[in-house]
This record gives C-alpha cells, structure tokens and sequence, in this order.
C-alpha cells in the first residue's frame, strides 16, 4: 500500500516535469504516458508500522511519452517529499537529457568564498610568455607550490 | 618540485614528487615534438607546410592525421561549432594538440609510474589519477592575477581546460563572425583533457545554447564568465568548490 501510495506521487511529480518538458511543443498528455518498468525502491524501511511513507530514496518507473523516456527519483524526509530529481529523460532524438546538470546563474560571492590559498595549480585562458609572467601562476611556480 | 617549460607559446608547469625531476626530459621531449609537428608560427612544421601547399594532407604523417581525424570527429559530435579550420580553409589543429600534449604527458607519467604529478600547460591543467586531490584555482578573466574560485580535481574530473578572450583577444573562430563572444572565459571539469579543452572552446564559440548542449551531451562540470561578468555553474562545479577561504 505504501509502495502504491509513493508510486502515485512519483507518477504525479513525472508528469508535472513532463508537462514542464514539453512546455512550448502544446501536446496534452492525455494518450501520451505508459508505464513500461516495475518501480524499484532503495529507501530504507525502519518501521513497519508507521502510517507515511518511509524516508529514503525512491526511484520510480520508466515512463514512456511519445517524446522519450522519463524517469523520476524521489527524496523522501518525515513522511514527505523533499526532493524530486529527474534520472533521465530522453528527447526526441533519442539524446540523453539531463536536465539536472544544466548551469545556473551563481552569485559571485559564492564562488569567492572557495578561494583558497592552498592550490597547486591555476587555470586560465591560455597564458602567452608575456601574460603568464604576470599571473598567479607564475607566483605559485616562484614559490614551488 | 615544480618545474617549469618554456613551450607552445606559453608555459608549461609540471609537478613531480621529489626524485622523478628525470621525467621532465620525456616530457619536454613530448612537447617539442608536437610542437615541431603543430605550430603555425613554425614555418618548417608539418602542418605549417601542409597549410603552404608544399605537403599534401595525403602524405601527412599518422600523427598528424589522427590528430586531424580526432578534430574532426569532435566537429561532428559538437555540430560543427567546434572546428579544425580557419575561416581561409587553413587545418589548424590549435584547438586540440595542447590538450593532446598535456594527455601524453599525463600518459607518460602514469606509464612510468610516477605516484603524484600535475601538467599545466598555459592554463589547462591535468592531474594524476593517483595520489589524490588536488586544489586548483581559476583565473579571473578580469585580473589573471587574481583567482575566481578554487575547486577539487580528482576522481571523474581530473582535467580543468579554460578558454576564453580575456587573455589572447577574440582567438576563438567562429564561422567567420566578428560579433563579441557571449562568454568571455568558460572552464571545463571533465576525465579527460582533450574533452574539456574542446568543449571549453565550443562554448567560448557557441554561447549560451552551447553551454546548455555540452552540460547536457557530456559528463563535466563547467563554470563561465559572461561579458558583463555574470557566472553560471553546474551543480558539480557549485559542490565541488574549495570551501576554505585562505587563512
């Protein structure tokens, strides 16, 4: 019961990201979803008697739409979801889609946080002689880093 | 020990444990060569006489064509907005014999079984597989003296390729056009050297739409700088930042 209940919101959140996927192509998804896989579960199950569903990790089903497979894990935390990350999604061309690696605006002050004076080594455009001399590079090799 | 190389018109920065300062002349031997075979600034290089008429592509060495061959490929894989040609037609493999030194540096280093090493080559940095992680900074493309960010290298990105206008102007072809580049200095996190370096120089080349096929084509971690000096990151660049600020 439990399994089916947490499918039900695993399916849910699919076609919300599904319906967020094709946003633009104007297709219902009336006829365009079947299940195609048994749901598998990796969550860890501490009580057999609780009434929600047990946090871990869930990962649903397979979902085939006429724009290519979909597949959604699911965070469970206190009894609900925390986090729905798509595993896979497919377009049309048969292309792996992985939408949770796409790169996000990042504060500045973010990343100037992680300066850290213990590197070995410093990337940059291609130094010339002349620009390398007067980069933090050139400082690190002085210094025998 | 560091170690430094004057080559390819930059520099070359090699760390070595102590008692493997021998390897350095493999090494440079490594670069010479590729070098001697890949320069356009070398009139007497293979592919400077190939780019003359004075050798046909035909009688090329396998070198240089499975150079040539790999560029191609990867022209095919990134639709064309990577490319080993110059607008005039001339083959210039610019974009990928760096990264394919700094490989058989790596290669030769591991081969011989040096426990610890790093490889930057003007920018683009590969480090061992073995010995663990290594912190590596990224230039700020306003300031080269200055450090943008430091993140991890090991594990699946043991290769940072950098590429951008901030240090060399607008280097990069793109089919001709004279329009600014969108990015003004993309980094690549990837396994390999070779990948990073090329999908660095596609997404210098082909904005923000190529930046959004590459991260989600290719296993990397990518961060760029965009000409009004706004940053993007993928989530494995963002967890893989140094979070120690210098002390």
């Amino acid at each position: 019961m439990r399994t089916r209940a947490i499918l039900g919101s695993i399916l849910a959140s699919a076609s919300v990201l599904i319906v967020g996927y094709q946003a633009g192509t104007t297709v219902t998804m009336a006829n365009g979803i079947s299940v195609t896989e048994s749901s598998t579960s990796a969550g860890s199950t501490s009580g057999t008697t609780a009434s929600g569903p047990a946090d871990g990790t869930y990962t649903g089903s397979s979902v085939n739409t006429r724009y290519g497979a979909v597949q959604i894990q699911v965070t469970i935390a206190s009894g609900s979801i925390s986090e729905v990350a798509a595993l896979h999604l497919t377009n049309a061309d048969g292309r792996s889609v992985q939408i949770s690696n796409h790169a996000a605006p990042i504060l500045r002050s973010e990343v100037l946080g992680s300066q850290s004076a213990r590197v070995s080594n410093v990337g940059g455009a291609t130094y010339t002689t002349q620009a390398y001399l007067a980069s933090v590079q050139s400082a690190l090799d002085q210094a025998g880093a | 020990m560091r170690h430094t190389l004057e080559t390819m018109g930059t520099v070359a920065s090699i760390e070595l444990p102590a008692g493997w300062s021998r390897e350095l002349v493999a090494v440079g031997a490594i670069f010479d060569e590729i070098e001697g075979r890949f320069s356009l600034y070398r009139p007497d290089s293979e592919l400077s006489r190939i780019a003359s008429g004075q050798l046909v592509l035909a009688g090329a060495s396998g070198e240089l064509l499975a150079s040539y061959s790999r560029a191609l490929e990867w022209r095919g894989t990134t639709l064309g907005v990577f490319s080993p040609h110059r607008p005039d037609g001339v083959i210039d493999l610019n974009g990928i014999v760096k990264a394919e030194a700094i490989e058989r540096a790596g290669a030769h280093l591991q081969a011989v079984g040096c426990p610890s090493w790093s490889v930057n080559v003007g920018g683009d940095i590969l480090v061992s597989p073995t010995g663990g992680a290594q912190l590596v900074g990224i230039a700020d493309p306003a300031d080269s003296s200055a450090l943008l960010c430091s993140i991890r290298l090991g594990g699946s990105r043991l290769a940072l390729a950098t590429s951008g206008s901030a240090q060399r102007g607008d280097h990069i072809w793109r089919g001709g056009s004279t329009e600014p580049t969108h990015f003004v200095q993309v980094s690549v996190a990837a396994a390999h050297i070779v990948a990073a370096d090329v999908l660095a120089t596609t997404i210098v080349a082909g904005g923000p739409e190529a930046l959004d096929d590459v991260t989600t084509r290719w296993d990397v971690d990518v961060i760029t700088v965009d000409r009004s000096g706004a940053l993007r990151a993928s989530p494995g660049l963002r967890r893989a930042l140094v979070a120690d600020i210098a002390a």
